[in-house]
């Protein structure tokens, strides 16, 4: 690795002067460090890739940028002059602007209120409504203003939050995460249209990510944080993938599942072009049967006659852009909705559906999209959430004993490796690897028939998500059959035997995995049906 | 383990702290107020102290007061406990003492007295039974419907103390009778301890036994550890195979039965000398609920804040008797009762404050806010 500062002294010369420049920035939040005497300098007229893991402080850096977090050291210098940001009102005077990673827009209103929503003075609806158009055309960001934010797909969301952001002609430009709701296609328009507002209007850009490629494709300079330190900087031309990731991840990285986790398969390792030997599960029975399952919501159908199938130690990816259906299956598989029409079975037995505990009590586990909304209880200890749906295993007589449960809490701790507190401390002082870890646990230690993987990895760090994929392949191996829901390509190429992709709740395509590549994939998710011509092995999911 | 340990304390240090910060403060703005109206200033805490405890026979008086207000905060628990906040004590506990009267004038015996509590308990159970079935049929929230039901049993009990088949004393001798129930007979009463000069019922014994029973079972056995999951999160509970609908019910229901049982205590132990009336609850329902949130909702912590309350209740009676005004009372009841509201309030902002924990910080999710009950 090479020193911090060496890789930008040659840039140094000829660069202009930086739009902003944050120096010794350091941020803590009780005894954790989330920022430590960090630098960042955006220069006009550049791409800045910041990349890191998650939790390596990316965010909170970003925040401090935006006027959110205030900075417990260091200094803030915006085109030339010390400042200090207050709040984001203060951030959007400077001339600082951010797309955020969950979007915020206001489903009810148009595309044009949207944009103009947060404006103070007053304006006239045509004139505001044109103007909007016009900032859209300016930027090739292809948008009709009239419609309605609810009848948007992701990524045309994203560009609503992209026009209200250059609306008000940002010199600063942040976007934090911006690919993870989009399909590759629309991740390759929304650089395009970076890398035009960067050449035509000197704007500086910083572009927050965790992915290896995207960062590498798109970005001029990148700087690289790892537990809130930077640890490398330099020219993006002179990087090569794995020094990044070296530099990223704090060790060399040779594992498949590492090159999957950082979105660098063509970099590293390269499984999306390797075709992978075929196994077949033919003879294997079929332990989870999804038959035709529609489901409405709000006059929404969101899953429309969706039909899967797994069988016992066969791993099947469910691949699919974010907001197409996956929330809603892991909701069923979780006993949370009833479906409208069609069937769940599982080992030959229908389950029905939104009736409490019964997909749990019929061999169901899941690893929910998100574990805080319906995987464990955060003001809970860790050991209650160990037992959640077990306490009666510890108890006598309905008297639950606090010794067996504790024991039985160590055991499973120390099996799946769950480190930071003790079995009486709370769930929500884990950090997010360590909750996941238990959240696998209480579901493994159920001796499930079928395990539901949605997102398992999402917000994890690279040492925690290889540790997940090895006890997703582990499962498998033991007989159960497993569902994998991802918005991650990679993910899904590096685990899965069979894939499906997901497109407004129906089946789009299924492919075996050794017919699946990201660019057939990424074309099957931008919504070009399988098995229509060139595609080859594609085959129709009925 | 030091540390955490040292952190408590010093929690604990700072809570005693704003306890005394807040009641001094109460008491000087009372013997302030006092002494703006006139009256005679300098022995406020003195003549709360003497009626409250220090006067003969007014612990135990004290004691019986803190009875019902125990039981009602218990019930208070439970709700809170499944996620659901149960506003409609005081017209629980009305219900709950209208039908523990119509059962103990009307039957007799050794089983009257029995009759009586568990009518009231069930009273109690069906009024928030209302609340329970039209949150989960129509999804009308609990807060305003245990509320409004408040308004509802106080004019229906009312209605009940106008005919004589109902509620109303039919003795025909009795000069004055509009409004009154028949007086309870000697066999429906419940029996007093006599203790160093003091005097209080049996039930006294039985709501601190009822406390730790409901500890143990929210915090030791499988129904209230689901019941638990449920308050903490309900889509966990569904997941996890707990029928919501039937365990809120269930907790809603019991919460009402508590404070209908606390009515019938308050009957049978002679708080309005063995007669339902007009008026009967007497701000008990909505005092117990202050009770459990004074308590932030442990059970056992109750039992001591009841008896502060209860306190409040018979001491202010007491100062009324020095020559205070009595709505001036009431005000310096009330200051005193905010004064040990604002502690535990304060507390549950500053834990707000420390969230989001450490650990969700690092990883960069969202900041997920703990709703502190």
């Amino acid at each position: 690795m090479s020193h911090p500062d060496d890789a930008l002294q040659g840039a140094g010369a000829t660069a202009p002067a930086p739009a902003v420049q944050l120096s010794s920035i350091t941020k803590r939040y009780g005894p954790v460090t989330a920022c430590a005497d960090v630098d960042l300098e955006l220069v006009p007229g550049e791409i800045h890739g910041v990349l890191g893991e998650n939790g390596a402080g990316k965010s909170t850096l970003m925040k401090i940028l935006i006027g959110l977090v205030q900075p417990d050291e260091g200094t803030i210098t915006v085109a030339g002059s010390e400042t200090v940001i207050h709040d984001p009102q203060t951030a959007a005077d400077l001339g600082v602007g951010m797309v955020h990673q969950h979007l915020s827009l206001v489903e009810s209103l148009t595309v044009w209120e949207n944009v103009l929503l947060g404006d103070h003075r007053r304006f006239d609806r045509r004139a505001a409504r044109d103007q909007v158009a016009a900032t859209a055309e300016h930027y090739g960001l292809a948008i009709d203003p009239d419609s309605q934010v609810s009848d948007l797909s992701a990524g045309l969301r994203q560009r609503v939050e992209l026009i209200k952001c250059l609306r008000r002609d940002p010199r600063i430009l942040i976007l934090d995460e911006p690919t993870s709701v989009l399909t590759p296609a629309e991740s390759e328009q929304l650089f395009a249209t970076l890398r035009d507002v960067v050449a035509r209007e000197q704007r500086a850009v910083a572009l927050v990510s965790h992915k290896l490629a995207e960062v590498l494709h798109a970005t001029d300079t990148v700087t690289i944080m790892r537990q809130g330190r930077v640890v490398e900087r330099s020219r993006t031309s002179g990087a090569t993938p794995s020094s990044l990731a070296r530099a990223m991840v704090g060790r060399e990285v040779s594992l498949r599942t590492s090159a999957a986790a950082l979105g660098a398969t063509d970099e590293l390792g390269n499984p999306a072009t390797t075709p992978v030997a075929a196994r077949s599960f033919d003879d294997r029975p079929e332990v989870l049967r999804i038959d035709r399952a529609r489901l409405v919501r709000g006059g929404v159908t969101v899953l429309d006659d969706l039909s899967i199938r797994v069988r016992a130690g066969e791993i099947v990816g469910v691949a699919g852009v974010e907001g197409n259906g996956q929330r809603e299956l892991g909701d069923v598989l979780s006993s949370l909705v009833a479906l409208d029409d069609g069937s769940v079975t599982v080992d030959g037995t229908v389950v029905r559906t939104g009736r409490a505990g019964a997909m749990a009590r019929a061999g169901v586990a899941i690893i929910p999209e998100d574990r805080h909304d319906s995987g464990c209880v955060l003001t809970m200890s860790i050991a209650d959430n160990l037992l959640l749906d077990r306490i009666d295993t510890v108890a006598r007589g309905g008297l639950i004993s606090r010794a067996e449960q504790r024991r039985v809490a160590l055991e499973l701790m120390r099996e799946f490796e769950v480190q930071g507190a003790g079995p009486d401390s709370l769930f929500g002082s884990l950090s997010g690897g360590n909750q996941q870890r238990v959240v696998l646990a209480r579901e493994m230690s159920s001796k499930p028939k079928v395990l539901i993987a949605a997102q398992p990895t999402r917000g994890l760090d690279v040492g925690a998500i290889e540790y997940m994929s090895g006890r997703l392949r582990a499962a498998a191996e033991s007989g159960i059959a497993v569902l994998l829901v991802s918005t991650e390509l990679e993910e899904i190429l590096d685990l899965s035997d069979r894939i499906i992709v997901l497109t407004r709740g129906k089946v789009m395509g299924e492919l075996q995995r050794s017919e699946a590549t990201s660019e057939l994939l990424g074309l099957l998710l931008g919504g070009i049906a399988a098995g229509t011509d060139s595609t080859g092995g594609a085959h129709d999911p009925s | 383990m030091t540390r955490p340990d040292q952190a408590t304390a010093r929690r604990a240090v700072s809570l005693l702290g704003l306890y005394v910060l807040s009641v001094t403060v109460a008491l000087v703005l009372s013997a302030l107020l006092i002494s703006i109206t006139g009256g005679p200033w300098r022995g406020v805490l003195n003549a709360l102290l003497d009626g409250a405890i220090r006067k003969p026979g007014r612990w135990g008086d004290t004691l019986a007061e803190a009875t019902p207000l125990l039981i009602v905060s218990l019930g208070a628990i439970v709700s809170a406990r499944a996620g659901l906040v149960n506003i409609g004590q005081e017209g629980q506990l009305a219900v709950g003492a209208a039908t523990a009267t119509y059962v103990a004038t009307h039957l007799s015996g050794p089983l009257a007295i029995a009759g009586a509590v568990l009518a009231g308990f069930v009273g109690g159970a069906l009024w928030a039974g209302i609340a329970a079935l039209l949150k989960y049929w129509r999804k009308v929230p609990e807060v305003i419907t245990t509320l409004l039901l408040v308004f509802i049993a106080s004019q229906g009990t009312g209605y009940l103390l106008t005919r004589t088949f109902l509620l109303l004393d039919d003795d025909p001798n009795k000069p004055n009778r509009v409004q009154t129930s028949a007086q309870l007979d000697e066999s429906t009463r419940i029996g007093y301890i006599r203790i160093f000069g003091n005097e209080f019922p049996w039930s006294v014994v039985a709501a601190v036994v009822l406390a730790i029973a409901v500890s143990v079972v929210l915090h030791r056995t499988t129904w209230g550890f689901r019941l638990t999951v449920l308050g903490r999160n309900a889509r966990t509970a569904q997941r996890i195979g707990v029928p919501v609908v039937i365990a809120g019910a269930t907790a809603l229901a019991l919460s009402g039965a508590f404070a209908g049982l606390a009515g019938a205590v308050m009957l049978t132990a002679g708080t309005a000398n063995y007669r339902f009336t007009p008026g009967f609850a007497n701000n008990v329902g909505w005092e117990g609920l202050l009770v459990a949130l004074v308590a932030r909702n442990r059970p056992l912590a109750c039992i001591p804040i009841a008896f502060v309350f209860a306190a409040l209740r018979t001491g202010s009676g007491f100062l009324a008797a020095t020559g205070v005004e009595r709505s001036i009372v009431d005000v310096v009841r009330s200051l005193l009762v905010l004064a040990l509201l604002v502690p535990p309030a304060v507390a549950v902002m500053r834990q707000r404050r420390v969230t989001p924990p450490p650990a969700a910080a690092a990883a960069d999710e969202p900041v997920v806010s703990v709703v502190v009950a």
